[in-house]
């Protein structure tokens, strides 16, 4: 089970003062024990300094029986107190007498107790010897007192204080959970914030500057990862669009064709010409949905799987012989200048290029030249096709390598070209570790990819 | 030729059949993995079609079961453009892959050339028409006279007149006589034909080279002059 923040802090706010008063109350329960055992043993003393002249004046028997007589006062007056005189004659004693038991837990000298028939508590003793004098032999004087308002005292205190040890920390707790509460308020208005976030409102952002320093650097952090994704999204959203866009022709094709030759008796000729054309058309939707699949695999972060060592230019001059026919048609040359060796998967590699240079050569002048250059950068090899051409404006340029993006928004020349080529380029570069370029200047354009090396 | 086609999805098996079958093939069709993989163990065939996602029994398990009784050349099919599929497909023993949506005449290719591997040498003269070829001296004659034909024209005839009456799409003749196995945006398979077509056909009778709209090209004698360009 799962436990709010404020929940587990007051549990450890109980814990914690519930240890620390446990341990107070310990040791003051230990000194007040102690304290307790002072004073009596104090009062035994006293008492038996007091007694000890009785019995030490008095040597007679006679002279015994006043003994006996203030004992027994001193007795009645203060039932808390017991009185022993022990000695070998029978004539100079006091006191009920003791069994073997109760008097070995009295002892010989000393402190002692013992318990009592009709006691609840033991009595503390105190013993000592008193010196024969005249007709009294040596006997022992024993001074006993009634421990239980001790008792009494030190139960109710550590009642006491086992109460307030268990009242402190569940006043602990709830005022540790009040505290948490409290404390934890910026956490509820920042939870508040971004229940109100939502795809209808992409651009808002939690609020920061009200929010404690621990949170807000939490919250900026949130921030960041709501700006990329609602960078994501737009992206997303525009490429849906953009999908739809591409695909509908084709389909709106499709379907208008099929429900035109349908609507009459036709020759087989005619049929077979429209199935042809549906043909053409389901062809390009074809090549469209495999292009995304393969632009898809780029985005899950797939990498190129079956590099092998190769050298570049030659790679390049593959991609170069594929088009040569195209070339030579739009009546341009091709140069490969540089060379360097890198691990690639060559199939894409060759895709990546075969797509820049037909960018490449849809752009250039007729008669002029398309320069590829490899080129060896620390970590990177650098591929780029540069045609002369008549430039692309600067806020093309970055969104070149975007899907469906066409620097005529006309879209003309759209049934060759759909605009997946130069995404391909991008998405080729990313297996590879690389990123893609392009720049402009009236005169040439450059575009193209990186591909990560050893 | 026998082929079995393991595919669950009704439409797609059934286009298949009909279109292998039209092509000379005889057709066997299992609707799941199970009945495939009982018919592909219990009968012979020549080459398997295998769809990767059957109810049940996927076709790794269908290719498992066959590979280790059999070495029956199989075409996996994948709707999952995914290289785990493809490596692991291959891994276990097919011969050739091919990623939904993919054209029919693509998988024609395909199982051609997957038969072919066991059918022996080739002829290395080829005569269709007057049109008359040397593979190995690369040279191509029609009606007694030599044409003068580019290296890669002479590939593009070739790959053409070696699948005489074939229909091949362009991505075959790009994968033929390029190397280039990607989809491009280029036109430079319409250019080549184009090329070839002026030294072939222009200045000779019959018509060759046809154009099939929609599906590819294919060099054949046809009676009645079609639907080319």
């Amino acid at each position: 089970m799962k436990l709010s923040i404020s929940k587990r802090l007051a549990a450890m706010f109980a814990v914690a003062s519930f240890v620390v008063l446990s341990v107070l109350g310990v040791a003051m329960h230990g000194l007040l024990k102690r304290e307790l055992e002072r004073h009596q043993s104090n009062e035994l003393q006293a008492r038996w300094t007091m007694y000890r002249p009785m019995v030490m004046r008095n040597d007679d028997a006679v002279h015994w029986a006043i003994v006996r007589t203030k004992f027994d006062n001193s007795i009645s007056e203060n039932n808390r107190v017991s009185l022993w005189v022990q000695g070998p004659d029978s004539h100079f004693r006091y006191g009920s007498p003791l069994t073997e038991e109760q008097q070995r837990s009295i002892g010989t000298h000393g402190f002692g107790q013992v318990l009592l028939p009709g006691h609840e508590a033991p009595l503390k003793t105190y013993s000592a010897d008193v010196e024969a004098r005249g007709e009294r032999p040596r006997v022992r004087l024993t001074v006993g007192i009634d421990s239980t308002p001790f008792v009494e005292t030190l139960h109710a205190f550590t009642v006491g204080l086992v109460a307030l040890t268990i009242v402190g920390a569940l006043g602990a707790a709830g005022l540790g959970y009040y505290i948490a509460r409290v404390g934890l308020r910026p956490l509820d208005q920042l939870s508040g914030e971004a229940r109100g976030l939502s795809p209808g409102h992409l651009s808002r952002r939690l609020q920061t500057d009200t929010l404690a320093p621990e949170l807000s650097e939490l919250a900026e952090s949130f921030n960041g990862a709501l700006s990329r994704l609602e960078t994501a999204y737009q992206q997303l959203e525009a490429f849906n669009a953009d999908v739809a866009h591409e695909l509908r022709t084709p389909l709106g094709n499709l379907i208008g064709q099929t429900q035109v030759t349908l609507s009459r008796e036709r020759s087989v000729t005619e049929l077979k010409e429209a199935l042809h054309s549906n043909l053409e058309d389901l062809e390009r939707l074809r090549a469209i949905v495999n292009d995304m699949l393969f632009l898809a695999r780029a985005d899950r972060g797939e990498r190129a799987p079956n590099r092998i060592e190769v050298s570049i230019a030659q790679e390049v001059s593959h991609a170069v012989e594929y088009l040569e026919f195209i070339f030579e048609e739009a009546g341009v040359k091709v140069r490969i200048e540089g060379d360097a060796q890198a691990s690639i998967e060559t199939s894409l590699f060759r895709r990546a290029v075969t797509n820049l240079l037909q960018n490449a050569v849809q752009h250039a002048p007729r008669g002029a030249e398309i320069v590829v250059f490899v080129l060896q950068q620390p970590g990177a090899i650098r591929v780029s096709v540069q045609n002369a051409g008549s430039g692309i404006a600067r806020e093309h340029l970055s969104r070149l390598f975007d899907r469906f993006y066409r620097v005529d928004s006309s879209r003309s020349g759209s049934r060759e070209n759909h605009g997946l080529g130069l995404a391909i380029v991008r998405a080729v570069a990313t297996m590879h570790g690389g990123t893609v370029f392009a720049e402009s200047d009236d005169g040439a354009t450059t575009i193209g990819f990186t591909v990560a090396s050893a | 030729m026998k082929v079995l086609i393991v595919e669950d999805e009704p439409k797609t098996a059934d286009y298949l059949e009909r279109g292998l079958r039209e092509q000379g093939y005889v057709v066997d069709v299992a609707r799941d993995g199970l009945d495939g993989k009982h018919m592909a163990l219990e009968y012979e065939y020549d080459v398997i079609v295998l769809d990767v996602m059957l109810p049940g029994t996927d076709g790794f398990t269908v290719l498992h079961a066959l590979r280790e009784q059999r070495q029956t050349p199989v075409i996996m099919l994948t709707a999952r453009d995914r290289v785990d599929d493809r490596v692991r497909g291959l891994r276990e023993g097919a011969d050739d892959y091919l990623v939904k949506p993919f054209s029919f005449l693509e998988l024609v290719a395909r199982l051609q050339a997957l038969t072919r591997r066991s059918r022996g040498q080739e002829a290395m003269q080829l005569r269709i028409a007057d049109l008359q070829i040397d593979l190995l001296a690369r040279k191509a004659w029609r009606n007694g006279q030599r044409l003068d034909l580019t290296a890669k024209e002479f590939a593009l005839l070739a790959a053409l007149a070696r699948r005489k009456g074939e229909i091949l799409s362009k991505t075959t003749i790009a994968e033929l006589v390029w190397d280039v196995n990607f989809d491009s945006d280029t036109n430079v398979v319409e250019v080549a034909v184009k090329r070839l077509r002026s030294k072939l056909d222009d200045p000779f009778k019959p018509t060759l080279l046809h154009t099939v709209r929609g599906m590819g090209y294919v060099l054949e004698v046809r009676d009645e002059q079609g639907e080319d360009a």
